[in-house]
């Protein structure tokens, strides 16, 4: 069967399998107030929660809505079980960007969408089993983890994350990096405030390095093409030198 | 209370809906792999994939786990353990539950004033306020990839979309970065800075002797190695330094 066939019937079927995990999932998630609330005697207060959504809840909505339209196209098929195990940002996008890479997989072919999903159930998978664990060994993890020696690790482990991929994409990208790198360091530096928003500012961050990608993908196109119409102006040159050698020769410049 | 919230049900209720979830795991990375192999991909190169996400993803998984932990004084631990595992994170929970608790009464978020109504209404905030990125999958996520020509033979790889998913992710770094920058030169606070040049030097290293020295299996590991160097000089530094 056809590769492409194959994987459309593969990512319908993804799709489908999705689409009805995604609701159950979502289901359990709402629900679960209401079990524990039952056994516990006392239902949630719908009230209080409404006045609390409006207050906190359409902020992340927003938030939600954005990082849906943004980070699909990166994680593919991928998206159903990211969005059911979150940790977007500082797990799963980077881990789905590296696993394309070792694989060498380019943007929108079936290889990426496979191993975006491939690396995000993985890494799905390995933080229930790593809570999993801590949750059994609570108590004699607890004064390890929390230990005064220990906790700047912790609370570093996103600047740890971005300092090994900053220097993976930006060693062949620093043409591309280096504004949105000065512009957002220069926003943050006279507005100290924004620190609080980070998400919200990798949107006009993303923008920037976007369009000074778009611009370079331009130049090189335009290249490419100049050179390509000089190796053909080369080309015809040196055939009509080689018409007045012999019909042979002349065949196999044209070659 | 905080007895009542640490209690079997409960434990049985998060642990269901969690073995659920990892299960759903399981299905999309057995069906992904398989497919990865019936389209001719690379078996090292699948397995090496899953390897590297694998190791990269126990650091966090421990900074999350940390979250568990800081949430179960309140919360008991079964409802931060679900929470954490699946779509939240912990500065997301930590806000809405806070915002929960101040509407039911509560001056804080702290177990000595919990009630079992304030509990079940602060857990339901937390699974609705950020349930949206689910429910947008199911109604949009396969429209949007059509309309992307994602895994099609137009997407042939390659183009303009390549570029720009690289691209967004460089603004991404650029964004966490930059925040570093402005952090350390208003509150003076160096470390995560020092944090991003440690790791992005132990990346250096690990990619030359993956790529010039024939230590191509270290690749799968170049991401968790760097973070466990960056995240000891911010240990180091601290027990020495401040």
């Amino acid at each position: 069967m056809d590769k492409y066939n194959f994987f459309e019937k593969y990512n319908n079927r993804t799709h489908t399998i999705g689409k009805i995990t995604t609701s159950i999932a979502l289901i359990l998630f709402v629900t679960a107030p209401f079990m524990i609330g039952a056994y516990l005697g006392a239902m949630p207060d719908l009230k209080a929660a409404a006045k609390a959504f409006i207050s906190v809840g359409l902020v992340w909505t927003i938030s939600c809505v954005v990082e849906f339209f943004i980070y699909t196209p990166m994680l593919g098929t991928g998206g159903y079980i990211a969005f059911i195990t979150g940790n977007l940002l500082n797990m799963k996008i980077p881990c789905a960007v590296n696993a394309r890479d070792i694989v060498g997989a380019k943007t929108g072919t079936p290889e990426n969408e496979i191993v975006s999903t491939l690396s995000i159930a993985t890494s799905s998978l390995v933080t229930i089993l790593v809570l999993a664990i801590g949750v059994l060994l609570l108590a004699p993890l607890q004064p390890v983890l929390q230990s005064p020696v220990l906790t700047p690790a912790f609370e570093n482990v996103i600047p740890a994350l971005f300092g090994a991929m900053a220097y993976k994409y930006f060693r062949k990208n620093m043409k591309v990096a280096v504004f949105p790198l000065f512009t957002m360091s220069l926003l943050f530096i006279l507005v100290p405030s924004l620190t609080g928003s980070t998400s919200m500012m990798i949107i006009p961050s993303g923008a920037i390095a976007i369009g000074i990608a778009f611009l370079f993908y331009k130049k090189m196109n335009k290249n490419k093409k100049s050179d390509k119409k000089g190796n053909i102006a080369e080309n015809k040159t040196e055939s009509t030198e080689a018409i007045g050698t012999s019909t042979v020769e002349k065949t196999e410049v044209e070659k | 209370m905080l007895a009542q919230l640490n209690s079997a049900p409960v434990y049985l209720i998060c642990g269901g809906i969690i073995a659920f979830v990892a299960a759903v795991c399981v299905v999309f990375m057995i069906r992904a792999y398989r497919a990865g192999i019936k389209i001719g991909m690379d078996k090292t190169l699948l397995k090496r994939a899953v390897v590297s996400s694998a190791t990269f993803s126990v650091l966090p998984s421990i900074g999350i786990l940390l979250g568990v932990i800081a949430l179960s004084g309140s919360l008991g631990t079964p409802w931060p353990w679900l929470r954490l595992s699946v779509v939240g994170a912990l500065y997301y929970e930590a806000q809405v539950a806070q915002a929960a608790a101040e509407q039911v009464g509560m001056s804080s978020l702290s177990a000595a004033e919990m009630t079992a109504s304030g509990f079940s209404t602060i857990a339901f905030l937390m699974s609705v306020c950020i349930m949206w990125g689910m429910v947008l999958s199911i109604f949009f996520n396969k429209r949007y990839l059509k309309k992307l020509g994602s895994g099609t033979k137009k997407a042939s790889g390659g183009g303009f979309a390549d570029t720009a998913m690289t691209a967004m992710f460089i603004g991404l770094v650029s964004t966490y970065i930059g925040s570093y920058i402005g952090n350390f030169t208003s509150s003076g606070n160096w470390i995560p800075l020092l944090v991003v040049v440690v790791s992005g030097f132990a990346m250096a290293i690990f990619i030359f002797l993956s790529e010039k020295k024939g230590y191509a299996w270290l690749e799968s590991f170049s991401i968790a190695g760097s973070m466990i160097f960056g995240m000891a000089s911010a240990v180091l530094v601290s027990i020495f330094i401040q």
